[in-house]
């Protein structure tokens, strides 16, 4: 049993591959157990080569495999980049649904408007993205507390079934997206930004408008974190969602609570609406009622109504859509998050941090 | 014939062919309260295999690919499509109907739909891809030898045919046991398996029966268009026929046949003459934002529908023979003595058919 | 009222009537049934047995695991360990829709009606085994199919009489007054024409006067029909005027079982009333 080692090492990767396995191994690690394996395998050393077309054989691989973990971190990294846009959006829409418990399929038509408010923020009168991205915020919160207050409430106030307030949603949702669409037409737009050079952040590459929207993303989940934890509207909204009734008696004026849930969670999506626009680069109308099943995705991963599932479920999903997109033709990346949908409604309902009772 | 008729023509073979396609979405809400947004898939997957079944095999060369190409005559094909229907339905219901409440099942309906959609599109080899399948065979276009408007009678001729079949078969199995099975599941799931029904299978039936007629539409309706691609299916065309079936009146076949009118052919056409402000998708997109405030102001202000759910009452000839007194249904103190309420059937007060029981 | 015999006593019919047919006298055997809900068990090891033709009442204090039990009992929960034997047969595992095929319904503590259809409809829904509930026999409406919703509709219509509410025929469930939904459902589950009737609550909440007219319904029904009850119930009159065995519960087990003046001595049943109130 004749076999070589070799040991490569760019950028921290040590490769091993035996001859007759072909096996890789990553990391110092990796080097411990070469020379172990190295050390077993009767006097064979660690660095020996045998002969001239094996070593072209094996350096072909480590090419290979070099690359395709080069890939996979850069997809990680893009995966890093839409789950931050999801989980701004998840969380967005956990706290809208654990305060009214019904599913709300305008959600992503929300997001939409936010893109267009900065649309026309940033191209119809020349404002920095910035500034667009501020004014999308302010006017989708206001928008869905609009819509909550004259479409939702009457419906809410006479008890309307969770399914029929879905089919009320789906109107909303169509109306919303058709507007757009009359005005803006199908054509896809883009922002007026500059995206900078990509930089190198160790195996990662990114712009700097992406690590902007990391940076965004992780100061919203934060200040969501903060707002729940420790202030007092917080701790209400959390005594919403666990139970509206025990809530009423405590003396929380559920309505209220609603009509801020509704306003926070316009916000959110009005922010990530952007972020997305600002990572998919150009879009039309129904960007935002396509996205709206990966934000489901990625709430119903985490486990409907827990925020902080939310996000896990946002990382998980997003940068499974990103790494499937090596695989796959990158058109099925939304459907690789329908499929995950699928499969944890149906397997795992309660998701991976069951707080709600599945009912 | 005159434009104006031909366009009349038109207009009343979609409201035929929509007609069944509403009446099919009837079963699965209508009858059985199930929440399905993948309608337009079923309707979708039959018209693509009955399109397919009909068609010569694809020729690549041309630019087509597709599977199939049987060239099969028209009614098979047709039950073909409806049949490929009923597959997809049988695949979704046996894993999802079991597990899911109403709303999360309906969103896992969008997900395949949209799914379904996607590999439609890309996915060339399948069906086309983007482009779609067009040139599909006309049913008995060479045996007919009719021009253009004659075979157009001939065609809304046809689907009306099926279209009686379809209503008639919906309204048998209305008023049949099975239909009442099927609406108790509706009203209340815990007392229907209280009293024995399996939810589950009836449901399944339900999703399968409603899905086959989306099969049979779907096949009406690509050999009348004559080509299909994507874009015809997305997901707003069915909530289009929601809002056809919330609108007329859900769980009454004849408001089904209504709103498949008003909803999908009036408007659609009355909005044709506006002209397109702001985007050349003004119109089109106007139409999906009155479908939107339809749905809104039809669960507000009536959710029955335009025509309601008929009650079934218990004909004059089955009523029992008047017994002397009926007391009202609130004096009941009367009853309160022992002795005074029996349960037995009548037979049993004479001595004869006791032995007769004890015979048994 | 107390001296009475309680209209459940099983008389010398139903007793004939189960030596002739073989059938076990008891009718159901809860057998160390357990269940919990995160860590807190509601049924911790309940055991009691219900004879057959007799009107047996489950009372015990609030959290005692009573509907709990009901709930196991019928397939509405899954226990966690424990058995159920009806007529001999262990249906703990068994789905709802099978364990009342084989002749166990309930009526639940707050009245469900099949609110969209007629009163006659909702007797219709409900005997088992119809023909015509088969999509194909449904459809081809066959001879044997009339006949029987033919059977079953002339049944209906004389129970829909026997409760009052034959004028109501026609009604929406919907329309219907408290009362009349709580005679009604007593009628759905009469016309499954069950062999233990699992009744939950009925007394809650309603007029003393449909008092007095359910529990002599229910007592015509054991007597006529030969139907065995199970009554859940905290109005302990109506427990002491209609039965004739009691099983007290409290804290998930059984804690007693007799005739209403026996627990009334019993230490451990006034302690598990007092202790909780």
């Amino acid at each position: 049993m004749q076999g070589f080692f070799s040991v490569y090492s760019p950028s921290n990767f040590v490769i091993v591959d035996s001859y007759w396995t072909e096996t890789c191994i990553c990391g110092l690690y990796g080097y411990f157990v070469a020379s172990q394996l190295a050390r077993s395998a009767h006097g064979v050393s660690i660095v020996r080569l045998q002969t001239a077309s094996c070593y072209e054989e094996h350096l072909a691989f480590r090419e290979e495999v070099c690359h395709l973990l080069q890939t996979l971190l850069l997809s990680l990294g893009f995966g890093l980049i839409t789950a931050s846009v999801l989980a701004i959006a998840a969380v967005g829409i956990t706290l809208q649904f654990g305060v009214t418990n019904y599913l709300n399929l305008a959600y992503g038509d929300l997001l939409t408007f936010g893109v267009y408010v900065a649309f026309v923020a940033n191209q119809r009168f020349g404002l920095s993205i910035w500034l667009g991205l501020l004014a999308a915020i302010l006017l989708t919160s206001l928008l869905a507390w609009l819509i909550n207050l004259l479409v939702l409430r009457p419906f809410t106030d006479r008890g309307t079934s969770r399914v029929m307030m879905l089919v009320v949603t789906v109107g909303v949702s169509l109306i919303l997206q058709n507007v757009l669409l009359a005005l803006f037409g199908e054509q896809f737009q883009k922002y007026a930004v500059d995206t900078g050079t990509p930089l190198h952040l160790g195996p990662f590459l990114f712009t700097p408008l992406q690590l902007g929207i990391l940076g965004l993303a992780v100061g919203t989940m934060l200040a969501i974190h903060l707002l729940l934890r420790s202030t007092r509207l917080g701790k209400a909204m959390r005594a919403v969602s666990d139970s509206p009734e025990l809530a009423r008696i405590s003396g929380i004026n559920t309505r209220q609570i609603v009509n801020v849930a509704w306003l926070i969670a316009g916000g959110l999506a009005g922010l990530s609406g952007v972020v997305l626009a600002l990572n998919v680069v150009t879009f039309t109308p129904t960007l935002g009622f396509g996205f709206i099943f990966v934000i489901f995705a990625a709430m119903v991963l985490g486990g409907i109504g827990s925020p902080y599932g939310a996000m896990l479920g946002a990382l998980v999903v997003g940068i499974a859509t990103e790494v499937s997109a090596i695989f796959l033709p990158s058109e099925y990346k939304t459907a690789i998050a329908l499929v995950i949908l699928i499969l944890v409604l149906l397997l795992r309902p309660q998701g991976i941090f069951a707080l709600r009772r599945y009912t | 014939m005159p434009p104006f008729f031909f366009y009349l023509l038109t207009l009343a073979t979609f409201a035929v062919i929509y007609g069944v396609l509403v009446i099919g979405l009837n079963i699965h809400w209508g009858y059985t309260g199930i929440l399905d947004f993948m309608y337009i898939a079923f309707v979708a997957v039959g018209g693509y295999v009955t399109a397919q079944l009909g068609l010569p095999p694809a020729q690549p060369a041309f630019g087509e690919t597709y599977m199939l190409g049987f060239n099969w005559s028209f009614f098979p094909a047709l039950l073909g499509g409806g049949l490929a229907a009923v597959l997809l339905a049988l695949v979704v219901g046996l894993l999802s109907l079991h597990r899911l409440r109403s709303d999360y099942f309906s969103i896992v309906t969008v997900a395949i739909s949209l799914i379904l959609w996607t590999v439609a599109g890309n996915a060339t080899p399948l069906v086309n891809g983007w482009d779609g399948i067009t040139g599909v065979p006309q049913p008995l276009a060479d045996v007919l030898n009719l021009d253009p408007n004659g075979y157009g009678l001939f065609y809304l001729g046809l689907c009306s045919v099926i279209l009686i079949l379809v209503y008639l078969f919906a309204q048998r199995l209305y008023s049949s046991p099975f239909g009442r099975a099927l609406r108790s599941v509706r009203e209340d799931e815990m007392v229907a398996q209280g009293l024995g029904k399996n939810v589950f299978t009836l449901r399944l039936r339900a999703f399968v029966i409603g899905a086959f007629i989306a099969g049979i539409g779907g096949g009406l309706l690509v050999t009348y268009v004559d080509a299909f691609n994507p874009s015809a299916w997305t997901s707003p065309e069915t909530f289009f026929l929601w809002a056809a079936l919330l609108l007329g009146g859900s769980a009454n076949n004849r408001g089904a046949m209504l709103g498949a009118l008003l909803v999908p052919v009036l408007f659609a056409e009355a909005t044709r003459f506006l002209p397109n402000f702001y985007s050349p998708e003004f119109v089109n997109a106007s139409r999906y934002i009155v479908v939107g405030i339809l749905l809104i102001l039809v669960v507000r202000f009536r959710p029955q529908g335009l025509i309601a759910e008929r009650k079934l009452r218990v004909p004059k000839s089955k009523l029992l023979p008047l017994v002397a007194s009926t007391a009202s249904p609130e004096s009941t103190a009367h009853l309160a003595q022992p002795g005074a309420v029996s349960f037995l059937p009548p037979e049993h007060n004479s001595s004869e058919s006791k032995e007769a029981h004890h015979g048994e | 009222m107390a001296s009475e015999a309680p209209l459940g006593a099983p008389t010398e019919k139903t007793q004939t009537q189960g030596a002739i047919s073989n059938l076990p006298p008891r009718i159901l055997e809860v057998q160390r049934l357990v269940k919990a809900f995160g860590g807190l068990r509601a049924v911790d090891d309940c055991s009691f047995t219900v004879a057959r033709g007799s009107i047996t009442g489950l009372i015990g204090p609030n959290g005692a695991g009573k509907s709990t039990v009901a709930n196991l009992i019928t397939g509405f929960l899954r226990a966690d360990a424990g058995a159920v034997l009806f007529d001999g047969a262990n249906i703990a595992r068994l789905p709802i829709h099978r364990i009342a095929q084989c002749g166990l319904t309930r009526t639940f503590q707050i009245t469900r009606e099949l609110e969209r259809m007629t009163v006659t409809e909702n007797l219709l829904a409900a005997p088992h085994h119809q023909l015509g509930e088969s999509f194909w026999l449904g459809l081809l409406s066959t001879p044997a199919v009339r006949r029987q919703e033919e059977e079953n509709l002339q049944r209906a219509l004389r129970l829909l009489r026997d409760f009052d509410l034959y004028d109501l025929r026609d009604e929406y469930a919907a329309n219907l007054s408290g009362g009349q939904r709580r005679l009604l459902e007593l009628a759905r589950v009469v016309m499954t024409q069950p062999t233990l009737l699992l009744l939950d609550e009925p007394f809650a909440g309603i007029n003393p006067v449909l008092c007095a007219r359910l529990s002599e319904s229910i007592g015509a029904l054991c007597r006529d029909l030969g139907i065995t009850f199970l009554i859940i119930e905290h109005n302990l009159a109506m427990v002491e005027r209609l039965c004739n065995t009691v099983i007290v519960m409290a804290l998930g087990r059984v804690i007693a079982e007799g005739s209403m003046a026996e627990l009334r001595e019993n230490p451990a049943v006034v302690d598990a009333y007092l202790g909780e109130g």
